[in-house]
């Protein structure tokens, strides 16, 4: 819990606090992100690149995150900071080739920096609206279509793995480097999961389609006001029909009183 | 009962543009689940080149494989997956639009295994086009570029054809069991 209210748990996850950064509109952010990353691939000389990794650094905490956040974010670019200065040294040998190699490494990490804000200050629904505007509403429909199914799958995945652990397959991690636990996973996992989706698409599509999805080219969207004032007319006329109905009811009543009377 | 209004770009139906979606949707799932603790570079590539090609065997028509490019980026940003940054995408869909380009030229790319195996080497390959891209931006040499290049691409290249090499047999399998269309059956 602690862990959770300090920092995040994995890289470019978003924080929901509240910052400067955080209240931008995603427009904003994206055209900040983009400009600084176009400024530090520009700058060469020492003294614009303090410049450039102070501006970015600034950025970076003023969304309200701390040390532990960037080093879980950049901990990844470590592994390709000593490739580059190994090959630098390599190719320019000890001296000359120590600060053009520290300078790419630190460019290309400062380079993702303004994007890795944008995740970790903009949610994803916020993302979602901005992209509204400019992707087509069939492509975003697919998309949080396929998001949907996300936790579907991981548990289809989950029980098919199961059965078919229970049924013999070799699917335990320590078998991982023998030939047998990859054919088990392709013929026992991976084939039943494609089976499972391939009637899933099916499915999911007839449903679509009979609710009208796709049939226009531009996105229907029901007006709440509209649909409002519809059920409200709809109700008027309901219950004026209603109060025909029971008047039609009282009349047969009482004719059936009658009746009975004249019956008996 | 099968549609075949099509939905998205004038090419797929929306059973397949939603299969594509799900294929999509694995390359995410097993990215996070299947992670194998290797340690080698490049070894996410396996199931990425796997889906790829599996996609556009599974809907062979031209834009398949960028399809669930786009949206396995668009997923992996949406769950908070892209530790790159929004620039992840590219890592997605330069691959995917290579395994279309070459299956414009190839049509029987995903039944045999000698293209398979190739195609999805060098797809796997162009995954590191936008690093050295930004590497040669930042003022780094050709020369350095291509080595470091080499470097890290050699386990992914060997992963991506790993990975593309069970495809034409699954996608056999699902053709005999009529799951999926066989273009060779009239």
């Amino acid at each position: 819990m602690r862990r959770r209210m300090t920092g995040s748990d994995y890289a470019c996850q978003y924080r929901a606090i509240d910052s400067p950064i955080h209240r931008l509109p995603a427009g904003w952010k994206m055209l900040i992100s983009t400009a600084l990353s176009i400024w530090i691939l520009m700058v060469r000389e020492p003294q614009p690149l303090l410049l450039a990794t102070a501006a970015c650094f600034l950025y970076y905490f003023l969304a309200r995150l701390n040390l532990s956040d960037l080093w879980r974010d950049t901990r990844f670019f470590l592994v390709q900071f000593f490739i580059l200065q190994f090959l630098y040294l390599y190719q320019f040998g000890y001296p000359a080739g120590v600060w053009p190699g520290i300078r790419t490494s630190l460019q290309i990490v400062l380079f993702f920096i303004p994007g890795i804000v944008f995740l970790r200050t903009t949610q994803v629904s916020s993302m979602m609206k901005g992209l509204r505007k400019i992707v087509p509403y069939r492509i975003l429909f697919l998309l949080f279509t396929s998001l949907r199914f996300v936790p579907f799958f991981a548990r289809e995945m989950q029980e098919i793995s199961l059965a078919q652990r229970l049924r013999g397959a070799r699917l335990s991690p320590k078998q991982s480097r023998h030939l047998l636990f990859w054919h088990d996973v392709f013929s026992c996992i991976v084939l039943p999961m494609l089976v499972r989706a391939i009637k899933t698409a099916d499915e999911a599509a007839l449903s679509a389609q009979a609710r009208g999805m796709g049939s226009r080219s531009e996105r229907t969207y029901y007006d709440v006001r509209e649909l409002e004032a519809y059920l409200a007319s709809r109700q008027q006329t309901c219950t004026s029909t209603d109060r025909i109905g029971t008047e039609n009811e009282d009349d047969l009543a009482g004719a059936t009183i009658k009746g009975e009377t004249f019956n008996k | 009962m099968k549609s075949n209004v099509k939905f998205l770009w004038n090419r797929f139906t929306m059973r397949e543009a939603l299969l594509l979606g799900f294929c999509a949707t694995f390359i995410v799932l097993t990215k996070v689940t299947l992670r194998m603790k290797l340690g080698i570079s490049g070894h996410s590539l396996f199931f990425l080149m796997f889906f790829l090609m599996l996609a556009r065997g599974i809907v062979p028509k031209t834009g398949a494989a960028t399809l669930v490019g786009l949206l396995a980026g668009g997923i992996s940003i949406a769950l908070g997956l892209a530790h790159k940054g929004p620039l992840i995408m590219l890592n997605f869909i330069l691959p995917a639009l290579f395994v279309d380009f070459a299956g414009i030229f190839l049509p029987n790319l995903t039944s045999r295994y000698l293209t398979c195996v190739l195609i999805g080497g060098i797809a796997a390959a162009s995954k590191g086009i936008s690093g050295s891209l930004i590497e040669l931006l930042a003022g780094a040499p050709m020369k350095i570029v291509l080595m470091k290049a080499l470097f890290e691409g050699m386990g992914g290249v060997i992963f991506g054809m790993l990975g593309s090499l069970p495809v034409p047999a699954i996608i056999r399998k699902l053709q005999i069991n009529r799951l999926i269309p066989n273009p060779n059956e009239k």
